[in-house]
Order: C-alpha cells, then structure tokens, then sequence
C-alpha cells in the first residue's frame, strides 16, 4: 500500500510542475497531507518482478561433407566475429610420453611452411587480433572486417604447422623448469595427489608429466598427433558475431571443405571406484604453514545426467559460494581459513567431488572434522526450503548472466549435439532447476556423496598435523609428485652425526688427501633464460681468503671477498660490508670441503635419521653454527657422499656428477633451488684447480 | 593493464575509414536533489546492471586523513538503517547477482549487476546506502583491520607494490594526487568517528552523485523507480570538497633509489601529464601503446629481445582529472645495472622525439586502437561505467559515442610532438627499485 502511495505522489509532482500554479493551492495541501506516510516503506526489500523470460537466442548450423559441424550465432551488436573449433576425443593415457599434448598448441602456432613464427604472431598482431591452439582447440577472432584473413591464417595454422625442433626443445626446457618449481607449490602438490589417489597412475586423468617423459617426447610424436586427431569428423566449429549464416558457410566452405577425414580412435577410461572406507593421504612438506586439504571421491556425473541440476544445487548449499555452508561455517564461524569451496564435476567417463580449504596448520584436523561434518549432516538431514530458494536464485542468476556473452549460445548448440542432449535441454533450464523440490536435493546428497567413502588429501607440514589426522583413516605418505613415499628406516641404530661426516670424508677420498688441499680454483658455468653465467670460487685456507665472482656477458654481476676477517657483498653497483651475523653464516661455505672445519669452528652437529632424497636413502644431519644459522645436509648411506644441502640462506642444492681431482672427488653439477629465484639454476663445473697458485688479485 | 600486440608485417590492405564504434543510446535526467541519473536500454538479455559513481577520490581527501575515500569503499558494504551488517553481499547474491566497488584518485565507483526483475532491488539497495549508510564505530573497527590486511597484501607484500606510492609522492610536490587511495594507516588509527560521518555527509550525497542504469529495463519504470527510491534523499548542504591546486612544472628531476625485498632492480620514469579531457590525451595513449603495447613494440624489441637488458618494461598513462602521470617501468634482466637500462630506454625516448613514427607504424596503432574501443562496450557492466564515467569526467554523457573520432584527430607529427612535449627529461622524477641486500650499511 504504501509503495502504491508513493507512486501516486510521483505522477502528482509531475502533474504540479506541469499544471504550474492553477492548482497549486489544492496541489500543496494535498502534498501536506501525504508526506506522513509518503515514504517507502524501507524496512521491506522489494520484490522481485515476474521472472523475466530468458530468450535463448537460436544457433543455426550445417555440416560440411568431411564431417565438421559448424554452429553459427549472429549477433550484430559488435562488429567482431569468433572462431572457435574444438575436437571431440576420449581422454588419452599418454603414458612414457606424458606431457605431449600440452606442447601440441605451442607447437602448431610455431610457424607454417609459408609463415615464421614471427611473420605468424606480426600478422595476428597487425589485425588487432588473436589466434591461439591447443590439443583440441583451435580459437581466432577479430574485427568483422578482418574476418576473411584471420580466418586465412586460422587456416593455415591447421594445415600448415611445421614443428621446428628448436621450439620443442625450448618448450620442454620451460616444462622441466616449470615442473621443478611446482615440486615445491602446495597447490600444485594437492593436485597431483588427489588426481593420483583418486584415478591412480596408470588413467589419464591420475598420470602426471615428470622430467623424464617429457624428455622423451619428440617432434615425431607432436606429429603423430597433430595428423591423429586434427581431423573435422570429431570436429565442431561455432561461429559467433557480426556474421550471418550464409556468409559464414561460404567462408567455412573455403577453408575448411578440403580439410580431410580420418580414422580418430577411441579409447575406453577405467572408472574407478570410492575408497571402502575413509583414507588419509598426505604429503610431508615441512616448509608448509599452512595445509592443503581436499576431501574427495569420484562420482559419475555429467551434463547429461538425469540428476545434473540436483547437484548444481546441492553443490551451491554445501559449499559453493561465500554463503554456503563451509564458508559460513569455516570462515565465519571458525575463522580457519579464507575460503572453503566444494564442487561436483561434470565429465563424460568420470567426475569427482571435492571439498577442501587451505587453513593454518595447527587446525588442521579441526578443518576436516568440521568439512566431513558438514557433508555428513547434508546426507543426512538435508537441506531448508531457504537455501533452496537462494541456490536456486544463485544459479538461475548465473545462468542469465552468461547469456550476456553470445558464445554462451554457441556452446549451448555444441553441447547439445556433443552429448546428445535433449533438444530444449537449455530451454527448459530454468524451469527444471526451479521445480526441483528439497526432497529431490536431499536424494542427491544420500545418492552422490559418500561421506565413508573419501580420500582426505592433506598437504603440509607432517610433524605438525600427522598425530592430528590419524583419527580419520589410515595414513599413507605420498611424495610431492604424487607417488607412495617410501618408507625408510635407519637400519644402523649405532649411526652418529661423527660417523656420517667420516664416512663422507672417507668416500669423497680419504683424510690424507682431503688434509692435502689448501687452495683451490672452482670455475663453473650456469644458463639463465638463456644467457650464460660464469662463476669462479677461489679459496686460500691458510689465508682465510675467499672469493666468489659471478659474471654474466663479461661483466662482474656479483662478487663477494672474505679477507683480513671481514667480508664483503658487492654487486648492482653497490658495495656493503656483511654484518657479523652474516659473516659467520658466509663463512659455512668459504671452505672447500666444510666438513673439515665443523670441528675447530664449534659447530653443532644432530643426525635426523634416514631421509627419502630424490628416491635415495640419506643420512640427514642438521649443523648449526654459534650464532643459530642452520644448513642441513643429506649424505646418501649407499655411497656416503653428499647430495643435497638446504639453509635458510641459500635454499636447496643437490649435488651430483663427482668427480676426482688430485685424489678428492668433487660434485660436478650443482642444482641451486631457492624461493628467491624463480628456477632451479643448474651450475656445471667445468674446472677444478687443486692448491693452484693465487695472487693477490684473485681476492679483489 | 591492458595488452595489445602491434606488429609490422602486412600490406596495407586495412580499411581504416570504417569506424567500427556502435553507437550506445541512452537517457538522462536530474532529480531535484542533484542526482544525475543515465539509462541504457538493452533487452537482448535479460540482466541489468545498476552502479553509483560518488565524484569523490584520495584527492579529496584532507591531507591528515589520506585513505578515507577507500575506506568508505568497505564501509559501504557494513550495512545500513535497514540492512544487517555484512548482508549486502548476501542479498545480491542470492538475488541472482553479483557485485563489487572500486576507488581510484578521483572517483568511487560501486556496480551490481542482477537478473532484470530485480531492478527495483538493485535501487532500494543502493538508495539504502546513499540514505542512511551504518556508520558506526563497530563497523569503522572491522574494516579498519580489513584494510590494513589490503594493504599488506597489495603494498608492502607485493614485490615492486610501493611503485606508486614512492612515484606520486615525488610528482606531486602541491596537488593531493601526492598520495594514493590506499592512503595511511595511522590517519585512518587517528580518525574519529565524526569525521567519518562527516565525510560520509559531505561526499556521499545524491548532488555528487552519477546513478546509472544499463539492461533489460524499461525506460518509464525505471525512472519511476529511481524517483521513488532516491528522490527523499537530502540534497547535501555544504559545497563539495575539490582541490583546486595547480602542481607547479617541475624543472628539476627528482631520483631515487627505494630498496624493495626484490631480487630484480627496476627503473621507474614518472612524466607529468595533462588534465584527463585535454586533447593530448590520446596521442600519449597512442604513444604508450607505440612504446611498449605488445611484442613487437619498440621497447619490447629492442630491449627485452634485442639487447636483453630488460625482463619486461611498459610505459603506463595514469590519466587523471587534474592531469596524471606517463609512467615507464622496466625490469633490469639478470646482472645489467637500473642505470644500465635507464640509459638505453632513454636512448628510446630520444629517438622518438627526434624521429617520431613511421606510416605504417601510425596505422598499426590506429587498427590497435579501434579494436581495443569496438570490445569496451561488450558487457552492461561495462556499458555503465563508461557512460558513468563520460558524463562526470568528460562533463557529457554523449563521449561515450566521441571516444574514437577524438582518437582519429590525432595526426602522425602530433606522436613526436608529445613525445617532446610531455616527456622532458628535465622535469621528470626517476627511481631505481634496487634489492635490500644491496643497500649500503648504515
């Protein structure tokens, strides 16, 4: 009533201004007499109008005779046009060569028999436009003008690639760096160990590229698969912008006919199933402050399924945006974490479900009672008609605003045909999700979710969180790729920290030859992005000299002196004097074999057992210096040599390649990681000079 | 920042005389109290967006009390006289919608965009929070440690994140353009309650106010709407706040060095620009796109390909209403000096000035330009802000449909004449962002 009102007192202020003082008199009065109750009442939120019809708009199509599908949505509103193709393949186990189809795209943009890769990109670029491939796409857009020729290049890039070898190398060398700095990303950790427990190795959604399959990938294989499955009868193009259907066919027609058909195989995907009963896998990181936790099983579900739209909205209630029930209940009630999500996906062969959040460390298994609560109460009491209605209109909002994007339209047609839907699938969209009760919502959360059937996946910091999680499930400890963590025991219980260093003296040459060496001159070389560092180490012992030069194309990048008891930092430019601290933490590393001098320099020495290294059995001893600095050190108990180092310091650095000078064999390949540089950087010593003549220069 | 690649190659077979640009319709009107209301029809989907673009910015902020038009970015969302605190989000969402809000040095801008049907929501929402917004010290306690947590994260977290801070306050000796809308912790620790009110009082007021509407509406209901829920808003009583400071012409060039926790030194070259609606903006737009847009730009061939001496560099025109900075940043590769990169990007901008650019070069830029304005009325969203937009700083809604003409007036000499112009090595400021380790010992 009152909204009623106000709307009366609008059409009256306009009719005042327009009758001017006729009336004004009358006019005021009755104003006067209405602002009491003239207001809005605003303790009432509006209601929404009738739900608006969504139109969606038609997607016309036609197919060539090689079998391309190609969808067409005019929309005239911008003048641009999208070309998007995709291919419609079973998920391939690449096996020893995983890792291939994610260099396939990159490869085929690496130039055509008429184009460099240059001319290729300086084409694109010139149009304002964009061009881009993947395994199974293959995606240019631009003005409508520019229409024929971005879809002249499109066309060339399908017919045309010619692989260079150079660009395969480069892209494998970006892959191993790539690869090596996501060992140490808890995210990327999570992932590879919930896709690894979930579908196991041996599927392709589990298996994981590693150094060595992608070193074995050559262009041959990019090849075999480019000509495999770049064929148009798995193919479906759509087709969206200021373009009608009859020029879009004649465009489709000229490039496209003479693309030829091929045999495409197809392959069976193993569906695994959910674990008897609830299992915790965990990957020890112990620089980790903050765990990872995905709790997930695999479920069959796709777009086609009866049940889709149930658990899109079952989905929505537990966990899928900030007013779901995991946000609310680990966020903003707990304070755990800064986000708690789920989700249930959608896949042709097999989808999982997953909720998970990154929370502190220390409630960590407070985290995953509090999520394996929430699934449990959602199986088993369901849903309120309140969250119904909010999921409902989350998820019917979401769907409007997609349509905004014309592509939208496209996919629509696209997934129509591709999965075999029901011709209205997207017409009716709306009004499914909308009659869906909150009975059918409690079924779906008994029918997919399997609260006593889950992996709990937990990346972090073991000796925090371990204890913690064992009331769960089982324990299993994965390594950072994914793989069963073996389990090593120290099988000498007599083994001490004195005895690991002797044993390494006596592997790397013995007391009397490592007591001969006094002077030393270590040149080695390193690539960074592709320009050469050089780096020489002098050392005098006697003397208490050092120094370290890094030079890149000539010129002093980085230089530090250890003499007359102080040590100097030089490099961009600038020259500063280390502090004590610093010094006595430089000094760990300016003697040539340190573990000579833990002894005289009073450091402390603690053996941690028997490490898992890179798949070696190490001794791990941590050694400390007066002023607190730490360096760990693995000597592997087959060989007794050291292969890897880690301080706060320098970061981590595994040694490999020993070779023998003068009797005492020294590590040949020097793999530095650290978080401050953003790859692991690969040294190779090209020369080791034992007790050789320095001058005073070598110091400056 | 945006991307574009612009490349040589290809013959001149573009067509340049088509202008691409559609028009965008609209209607507009005033409210008695001051509130300028635009409405864009659109019904092809049936969504809307609704947003409130409040003319104020860290530039009209008190210099003892920087960071407030940001704050009031947050507290905006605490609530009002009839919404619980933090259920904004949640009604919008639950609505079918989505939502966020933006601060920059001139303006505050807050968007949502939701199903058509709930337009009247949309407008009750935003009218709550012009009205009667909660501003109470529980609130102001909230998101003072919310902020605080922003700037950490986005400032002194972020490698490099102080650039602008450390570069606006030496290109600004007068104008409050000196500090940025992040402001400063210790005056937000300091403020009172009051002068939060009174900022909300003397800012947030419908007369300093753009109301636009973009999407499936329809043009009598809307109004009716808009007139029913904003028109009891009171007109504000005093006269808004705007710094009317001429920042004098540097003669001088103000150099730094800021030590970062960064493991790459960087160099920094701030240049004074003109007001946002002069002429001369465009071509120093064409000219930042000539210098470092895409792969094939100059800067990018020739340093980071060619000489290798930078990981990347990018030169940024901060256009703002009193007149911004012409930003260039270059990160140094591994082992090259700043002053070793500094010298060669300065080699650039000589050469520029000397030689200015090439035919083919100018129509490469021109192409770049009209598809980057063709995609930037692809969304309601974005339809909205740019037409918010154009009638506040360009005083006339129309700019909308003038973007591309005013880009067509720029001429090939006027590329080398700005150069010159704008970009005097005299007057500029330079910081080298160095790694704290190589900072001398105190």
């Amino acid at each position: 009533m009152i909204i009623d009102s106000a709307r009366f007192q609008l059409t009256f202020e306009k009719k005042y201004k327009q009758m001017k003082n006729i009336f004004i008199y009358l006019m005021l009065s009755l104003v006067i007499s209405q602002t009491g109750f003239a207001q809005v009442d605003r303790s009432k939120r509006p209601e929404p109008g009738p739900a608006p019809e969504i139109k969606i708009g038609d997607a016309e199509s036609f197919t060539l005779a090689n079998g391309l599908k190609v969808f067409v949505v005019e929309n005239n509103k911008l003048p641009r046009v999208a070309f998007s193709l995709i291919l419609d393949r079973d998920p391939i186990f690449e096996g020893e060569k995983a890792g291939l189809t994610d260099f396939v795209g990159q490869m085929m943009m690496a130039g055509t028999s008429s184009r460099s890769k240059d001319e290729l990109d300086e084409e694109v670029d010139f149009l304002g436009a964009s061009l881009n491939a993947g395994a199974t796409s293959l995606f240019a857009s631009s003005l409508k003008k520019n229409q024929d020729k971005i879809v002249e290049l499109m066309a060339d890039v399908l017919y045309n690639p010619i692989f260079p070898e150079s660009e395969l190398e480069r892209l494998k060398k970006q892959a191993i760096s790539g690869l090596a700095s996501s060992k140490d990303n808890p995210d990327a950790i999570s992932s590879r160990l919930t896709s690894s427990v979930v579908f196991g190795k041996e599927h392709p959604y589990g298996e994981e590229a590693t150094e060595e399959t992608i070193g074995n990938i050559t262009v041959e294989d990019v090849k075999d698969y480019y000509t495999t499955y770049f064929r148009p009868n798995i193919a479906y193009m759509a087709i969206v912008g200021d373009i009608n259907k009859g020029e879009a066919e004649k465009l489709v027609t000229q490039y496209f006919a003479e693309w030829e058909k091929g045999e495409v195989p197809s392959k069976d995907v193993a569906k695994p199933q959910a674990p008897e009963k609830n299992k915790v896998a965990m990957v020890d990181r112990s620089a980790s402050v903050q765990s990872v936790i995905s709790v997930t099983h695999p479920v069959k579900m796709h777009i086609s399924d009866e049940d889709y739209l149930d658990t899109r909205v079952l989905n929505y209630v537990l966990g899928g945006g900030s007013s779901s029930r995991l946000f609310m209940n680990l966020r903003e009630d707990k304070g755990y974490t800064y986000g708690a999500y789920s989700s249930i996906g959608s896949d042709k062969h097999i989808a999982t479900f997953s909720a998970g959040a990154s929370v502190r460390s220390e409630v960590t298994d407070s985290a995953v009672y509090e999520i394996i609560y929430e699934i449990r109460n959602i199986v088993e009491n369901g849903i309120t008609q309140e969250e119904l209605d909010a999921a409902k209109a989350n998820l019917s909002g979401s769907f409007g605003r997609s349509l905004e994007s014309p592509s939208t339209i496209a996919n629509f047609a696209i997934n129509t045909e591709r999965y075999d839907l029901s011709k209205d699938f997207y017409a009716t969209y709306l009004q499914r999700l909308n009659d869906l009760t909150v009975e059918d919502i409690n079924q779906a959360a008994k029918k997919y979710l399997k609260p006593e059937n889950m992996y709990i996946t937990v990346v972090g910091n073991g000796s925090v969180i371990q204890d913690g999680l064992a009331q769960f499930g089982e324990i299993n400890q994965y390594d950072n790729m994914g793989n069963p963590a073996r389990k090593v025991v120290m099988a000498d219980a007599d083994m001490t920290a004195e005895r690991v260093l002797a044993n390494y003296i006596d592997a790397i040459g013995g007391e009397e030859n490592v007591s001969n060496i006094e002077r030393a001159k270590i040149s080695s070389t390193a690539e960074v992005q592709g320009m050469k560092l050089d780096m020489l180490s002098v050392h005098d012992e006697p003397n208490g000299m050092f120094s370290q030069k890094i030079m890149m194309m000539g010129n002093v990048a980085s230089n530090i002196v250890i003499k007359d008891g102080k040590a100097t930092m030089t490099g961009m430019g600038q020259s500063q004097e280390m502090t004590d601290e610093q010094f006595e933490e430089a000094k760990m590393g300016m003697y040539i074999i340190p573990e000579t001098r833990y002894e005289e320099m009073g450091y402390t020495l603690d053996l941690d057992g028997v490490k898992d290294v890179d798949g070696q059995d190490a001794y791990k001893v941590i050694v400390t210096n007066p002023t607190g600095a730490q360096v760990t050190n693995y000597y592997s108990v087959s060989s007794g040599l050291k292969i890897k180092s880690e301080s706060a310091s320098s970061g981590e650095v595994v040694y490999e390649n020993y070779k023998e000078y003068e009797g005492v064999k020294f590590p040949t390949q020097l793999t530095v990681k650290s978080p401050m540089i953003p790859m692991p950087l690969k040294s190779v010593v090209e020369n080791v000079e034992i007790n050789a003549d320095l001058a005073a220069a070598d110091f400056n | 920042m945006r991307k574009f690649s612009l490349l040589m190659l290809l013959s001149g077979a573009l067509c340049l005389s088509a202008i691409a640009q559609n028009n965008i319709e609209y209607k507009e009107f005033t409210l008695d109290n001051g509130l300028h209301v635009i409405m864009h029809q659109d019904n092809t989907t049936p969504i809307i967006t609704a947003s409130v673009l409040y003319h104020v910015g860290s530039k009209n902020e008190n210099p003892e009390r920087t960071g407030f038009a940001h704050f009031f970015e947050h507290l905006l969302f605490e609530g009002s006289e009839n919404l619980g605190r933090g259920e904004y989000m949640n009604i919008i969402q639950s609505a079918g919608g989505t939502l966020n809000a933006f601060t920059s040095n001139d303006i505050t801008y807050y968007y949502q965009t939701l199903p058509s049907n709930q337009l009247e929501l949309a407008l009750y929402m935003e009218s709550e929070r012009m009205l009667h917004a909660k501003i109470d010290q529980v609130g102001v306690d909230t998101q003072r440690e919310v902020v605080k947590e922003e700037k950490r994260q986005r400032y002194d977290n972020q490698p490099y994140g102080t650039i602008l801070p450390e570069t606006m306050s030496r290109a600004y000796s007068k104008h409050p353009y000196q500090w940025t809308p992040i402001g400063s912790l210790e005056h937000l620790n300091a403020a009172s309650l009051d002068e939060f009110i009174e900022f909300y009082n003397d800012f947030y007021v419908p007369n300093n106010a753009t109301l636009t509407i973009a999407g499936d509406i329809d043009y009598d209901q809307a109004e009716e709407w808009v007139k029913q829920y904003f028109s009891e808003v009171p007109q504000g009583t005093g006269e808004i706040r705007r710094p009317n400071v001429e920042e004098p012409k540097k003669t001088e060039e103000v150099r730094d060095i800021i030590y970062d926790n960064i493991q790459i030194p960087a160099v920094i070259q701030a240049y004074n620009l003109p007001k946002k609606t002069h002429e001369d903006s465009y071509a120093m737009s064409m000219l930042s796109t000539y210098l470092t847009g895409g792969k094939s730009s100059l800067m990018n061939k020739e340093l980071v390909e060619k000489q290798q001496k930078a990981l990347a560099v990018q030169a940024i025109p901060l256009d703002l209403e009193d007149g911004g900075i012409f930003i260039m940043y270059g990160v140094a590769n591994m082992g090259i000096e700043a002053s070793a990169l500094e010298s060669e990007i300065d080699v650039i901008l000589r050469k520029v000035q000397e030689e200015g650019i090439s035919d083919r070069d100018f129509q490469k830029l021109q192409n770049i330009i009209e598809n980057r304005l063709v995609s930037k009325n692809s969304t309601m969203a974005g339809v909205a802000q740019n037409l918010a937009e154009s009638k506040v700083f360009y005083g006339d809604t129309e700019y909308i449909n003038q973007e591309l003409s005013n880009y067509r007036k720029v001429k090939q000499e006027d590329i080398k004449r700005v150069a010159n112009e704008y970009l005097t090595l005299e007057g500029r400021v330079v910081l080298h962002y160095l790694p704290k380790s190589a900072q001398p010992a105190e």
